[in-house]
């Protein structure tokens, strides 16, 4: 392209210099060059103004050329002086206009593609077409397809005018996308120590075309070549090569549509660790850090994990770096020299700064556009007066990325306005909102029908506003309290309404969580019989519920205290498939659950705990409701039922080789009753089997437990005979899963993994006759993908080995389907 | 079977476009003028109608309430147009536009901080403009919400009880905002978290803690003699002697029992750090 502008001198070169700058009054100014645009606009644009002081040679007259420029309608922009007068100075603005764009068409390829590609192209329309918008086109199209493998990709561009408007251009983009091109073969050269084999896995994203290479990328792409070719040097040197590189290497075509790649490396000797000498270290005896340091003579050279160690960060905290870090010591420094190289050793001296101990100032929050500052503070662990820590820096993190209301990979903490001399730092927080209301909206079947389902939840809501109408976006927000609506039915048949309030920080003074329920559910065969027929059934549930919660700080700070008091209305008529068929019941309960949850992330955790105990009881009604129980009719005996019930859930996750984590699980429950003569409560049993998914079995307050590789409900006592449709539930059960898990994919936008499961779980009525080994087993596997805005979703295949008397299709080959289980901890 | 606006969009009459959107404007139907000065103000740069087209546009997405485009246009117009005459007004649009878009108190203040310095600057730039007034008073509002800021976000560390921090974000908002309307309730407040952190401090650092109570006390009572908090601060001034006469007298007791120091050693209910995660690590559950 041609030179932006040019202050030219047509007239006595002596005139006009730099090394004497003059006034002159501008006594005229002229356009030249310009055919479709206005010549008085240009000139006010310029700034120019006749009569007007100008110094030249200097800013202003740049400035001109700026601000004709920056209209981007010019090819080229000249300002040329005309004639001078004494102090009179004339100009003439000379631009060469060009012609606009008004369309670019882009042919050749997909509709799908057009758009991708106009995104990244940004809307030129109105640009003028010169040379240079011709040629970054071509380039960032080139470019988007080369880093798609298609390296043979053809522009061409055609300029056409558009009929429409004279001063404008249509642009005929043709794209010849040619074939993509993949690795055909990888060869190394220079290599004693490591196999080819072994070279190879250190190019994650250059993988040859080999039937073994299922998973990754095939194609050749030279940004991840380079990117690669780094990682390999880095990798060699990681294992004692200090001084490997890369001698030479060469992309060749192997044909059509693949190529070749030579890597030359060298790898030179193998280096070890020598003596290792401390200095700078006051805070710390240097026998604490070459403990940590965990670098012993004779220990293989590698620079990447001595500065991992030193400098962090390691998972677990266990570096130099994270002692000082969390005591305060933010501009902690460590500088490894290797002073002495003999042989194959090296000697090494750890020179440490250790700097002030920074004490926190201010805690600063920026980003929160709907979320109100409390909600995220109060959450912050590092305040005002205490000693600067980092893993207080990471877990305060942590738990904003927990509220569920902002990016979790963009929170960002900050320390900033370090201030050495009197030791303080102020911390900032940076936060990006993002979408947190979830809409379920699904259709699926229960009980052999079609069931509709419309949930809502709000999970930034704020209760204080609902009352004022300007706090409406659309919905008031910003407290980080939770509403959720609920609705699920089919006709007249089963219907399901709930609603459920809550608040993690309940009077705003301590982080108590307060939860508001309240449901009703109806299952009747009204629409299709009258009352007196014998296939009639009704049954109506109406439930309140009320919850306190509260995080403990004893034993450890991961634990949490919930009590709830729940009543349910029970309402039957010729119910029938069940211990008792008609009547009403209550059901008013008082549950404790203490909860230990360590786990990592939410959807895909890879290391932590989390175990829940829960005893839940009724008051002991017999024991002072006059009652003669030995006699007692149904609707009698279940007026106010009765029963204790306790559980113990537990699941830990821990990392296994590479990105492999194995989940395992133990569950255990049992119901328990006051008064040998009210019996077991027909309510709240466990039934076990299948996807574990809470239908419309629920209307019985049934605990649902999945066990995959069996129908649904069909694990019954031995001994029993019911079917998967008639189970009752049972008093006892347990289930061991383990279950080995793998991410495909695990970005904001969506999270895959795939996972292989074994697992055993069976039911009892009866402690005589529990057992906890005598278990009926299956295994199989699955996938789990969880998309924000619809939860978690799950598909497993499972066999189950063991024989269901009575029902000859519960076990063996199952598909199951689920939605939203073991999500944030959950269990299934 | 597209409608005569569709058709009039589409077409290459820039003329009547322009016409038509001037007519869209006027009649307040700013939605269909927006969508055809869109495609105008590329067409007309340069040329003697992208005056009008630039401040008419600017101003239909005012009327539409998208302050950010509104604000980048109105500052558009005005380095472009830096002597027409309705550059001071456009100027003084963006730093409104800016106003508008600042959010409540409890959120993030990024474009309150703007605003002032738009508001600001066109002070600087017109200062014999009738607008300087009501500027002035649009700064004064905005400053105002930073100062319930940090009253606010400071109150909310003694709420939760975290005493010591309260005392240090009180003293922060203070030098802040000296002259805000909040001072004298926040410098009552000082008191107050002092003493409280002091009350939950070991024993053998309560008297240096209340000691500092009285003294915010004294400072509190010579600055606002009228004060309608002084009676309470009064209160816990005195309740600050009477614990640091405790605290004295057990100290004193633990000098000779030997159980007592152990005592009064292990009692330590405000830790300035929570004690760290690994380093219990031992008695970690799995």
């Amino acid at each position: 392209p041609r030179s932006q502008a040019s202050l030219t001198r047509s007239i006595p070169t002596d005139s006009l210099s730099y090394l004497n700058p003059k006034d002159y009054i501008i006594g005229g100014i002229t356009v030249s060059g310009a055919q479709y645009l206005d010549k008085d606009v240009l000139i006010q644009i310029s700034k120019l103004n006749k009569g007007d002081r100008i110094n030249l040679p200097g800013e202003a007259s740049s400035s001109v050329i700026r601000n004709l420029w920056q209209q981007g309608l010019f090819d080229d922009v000249q300002l040329n002086v005309t004639k001078i007068n004494a102090d009179t100075i004339y100009f003439d603005i000379a631009v060469l206009e060009r012609p606009h764009l008004s369309r670019l068409h882009l042919l050749g390829i997909r509709k799908g593609e057009v758009e991708d590609i106009q995104k990244k192209l940004s809307d030129k329309t109105g640009k003028i077409v010169n040379e240079n918008l011709l040629n970054t086109t071509t380039a960032i199209i080139k470019k988007h397809f080369n880093e798609k493998g298609f390296l043979n990709t053809t522009v061409d561009i055609k300029q056409r005018k558009d009929p429409g408007d004279a001063n404008s251009v249509i642009l005929d983009v043709t794209i010849d996308k040619h074939q993509k091109v993949k690795i055909n073969e990888v060869i190394f050269e220079g290599n004693k120590a490591f196999k080819a084999a072994a070279l190879k896995k250190f190019l994650p994203k250059t993988r040859q075309r080999k039937f073994y290479n299922i998973f990754g990328s095939k194609k050749f792409k030279q940004d991840q070549y380079e990117e690669d070719k780094q990682a390999l040097v880095e990798k060699m040197q990681a294992k004692g090569y200090r001084d490997a590189a890369i001698v030479s290497d060469s992309v060749w075509k192997h044909d059509e549509e693949s190529v070749n790649v030579k890597i030359k490396v060298y790898e030179g000797p193998k280096y070890y660790f020598g003596k290792v000498n401390w200095s700078g270290n006051a805070k710390y005896p240097t026998s604490l850090l070459t403990r940590i340091l965990r670098v012993k003579k004779g220990d293989v050279f590698s620079e990447e994990e001595l500065n991992k160690r030193l400098s962090g960060p390691t998972p677990s905290g266990d570096d130099v770096s994270s002692l000082y870090l969390n005591d305060g010591y933010l501009t902690y420094q460590a500088d490894a020299v290797q002073t002495r190289i003999y042989n194959d050793t090296v000697d090494l001296d750890i020179r440490i700064y250790e700097g002030p101990q920074y004490t926190i100032n201010r805690v600063l929050l920026k980003g929160n556009d709907v979320t109100n500052d409390k909600v995220v503070m109060r959450e912050i662990r590092t305040k005002p007066g205490q000693k600067f820590s980092k893993e207080l820096v990471m877990r305060s993190t942590r738990e904003i990325s927990q509220l569920g209301n902002f990016d979790e990979q963009k929170t960002e903490p900050k320390p900033t306005n370090i201030n050495p001399q009197d030791g303080t730092v102020d911390i900032l927080y940076n936060v990006v909102e993002k979408p947190s209301d979830q809409i379920e909206l699904s259709g699926g079947f229960g009980g052999g029908q079609l069931v509709g389902t419309l949930g809502l939840t709000f999970n930034n809501f704020s209760l204080r506003n609902i009352f004022h109408l300007k706090a409406y976006r659309p919905l008031p927000k910003g407290d980080g309290q939770k509403l959720s609506l609920r609705g699920q039915a089919n006709g007249k048949n089963y219907q399901n309404y709930s609603f459920t309030f809550s608040d993690p920080w309940f009077g705003g003074k301590k982080p108590i969580y307060f939860a508001l329920t309240a449901y009703t559910q109806l299952s009747s065969t009204g629409q299709y019989y009258a009352k007196d027929n014998p296939l009639y059934n009704y049954l109506r549930i109406i439930g309140a519920g009320v919850t306190l919660g509260k995080k403990l700080t004893w034993p450890d700070n991961y634990f949490q205290l919930n009590y709830s008091l729940n009543v349910d209305h029970y309402n039957l008529d010729n119910y029938t498939g069940y211990i008792f068929s008609n009547g009403t019941s209550y059901n008013i309960k008082l549950t404790q659950e203490l909860s230990r949850n360590s786990l990592d992330a939410p959807i895909f955790p890879t290391s932590g705990s989390n175990i829940k105990f829960t005893v839940q009881a009724t008051p002991p009604y017999s024991l002072f409701n006059n009652t003669n129980y030995k006699i007692a009719t149904p609707e009698e005996r279940y007026r106010f039922v009765e029963y204790h019930k306790w559980k113990f859930d537990a699941q830990w996750f821990t990392r296994v080789a590479g990105k492999f984590v194995i989940m395992s699980q133990v569950r255990f429950g049992f119901l328990g009753s006051y008064n040998k003569d009210v019996g077991q409560s027909p309510f709240e049993r466990f039934k076990l089997g299948g996807d574990g998914m809470q239908t419309y079995q629920f209307l019985q307050g049934s605990d649902i437990i999945g066990l995959r590789g069996y129908k649904n409900f069909s694990i019954i006592p031995v001994g029993t005979n019911y079917t998967a449709d008639t189970n009752p539930g049972s008093t006892i059960y347990n289930k061991y899963t383990i279950e080995l898990r793998h991410p495909v994919i695990a970005s904001q936008s969506a999270t895959i993994f795939l996972l292989a499961f074994a697992e055993g779980g069976n039911v009892w009525n009866d402690f005589s006759q529990f057992n906890p080994f005598n278990v009926r087993r299956s295994t199989g596997i699955g996938a789990r993908i969880f998309l924000p805005i619809f939860g978690l979703l799950g598909l497993d295949y499972g066999y189950g080995f063991d024989k269901i008397p009575g029902i000859p299709d519960a076990n063996k080959g199952q598909f199951h389907f689920s939605i939203a289980q073991s999500l944030s901890g959950g269990f299934n | 079977c597209k409608s005569k606006f569709e058709k009039l969009k589409a077409s290459n009459d820039n003329a009547k476009k322009y016409q038509e959107a001037m007519k869209y404007y006027n009649k307040k139907e700013y939605t269909k003028a927006l969508d055809l000065f869109d495609g105008l103000t590329q067409r007309y740069r340069g040329q003697t109608e992208a005056e009008d087209l630039f401040y008419y546009n600017a101003y239909t997405n005012y009327k539409l309430k998208d302050y950010t485009s509104a604000r980048y246009h109105f500052k558009n117009f005005a380095d472009t147009y830096p002597n027409s005459a309705r550059a001071e007004e456009c100027r003084f649009m963006a730093a409104y536009c800016y106003y508008l878009d600042s959010p409540i108190f409890s959120l993030d203040q990024e474009n309150t901080l703007k605003a002032i310095e738009t508001l600001q600057l066109f002070i600087n730039l017109y200062p014999k403009s009738e607008r300087v007034a009501e500027a002035s008073k649009l700064i004064q509002n905005l400053r105002d919400k930073l100062e319930e800021k940090a009253y606010a976000n400071a109150k909310l560390y003694l709420t939760i009880g975290d005493f010591q921090s309260a005392v240090i974000a009180f003293g922060n908002a203070l030098r802040d905002y000296p002259d805000t309307k909040y001072a004298e309730e926040m410098e009552f407040l000082t008191i107050r978290a002092q003493y409280k952190y002091a009350k939950a401090s070991t024993d053998y650092r309560q008297e240096e803690r209340f000691g500092q109570a009285m003294s915010f006390y004294d400072q509190f009572a010579e600055k606002y003699p009228q004060s309608k908090y002084l009676h309470e601060a009064l209160v816990i001034k005195q309740d600050s002697e009477y614990g640091i006469k405790r605290a004295k007298a057990l100290i004193a007791e633990a000098a000779i029992d030997p159980k007592l120091a152990k005592k009064l050693a292990k009692k330590d209910t405000v830790k300035t750090q929570p004690p760290s995660e690994k380093g219990n690590g031992n008695t970690k559950m799995p």
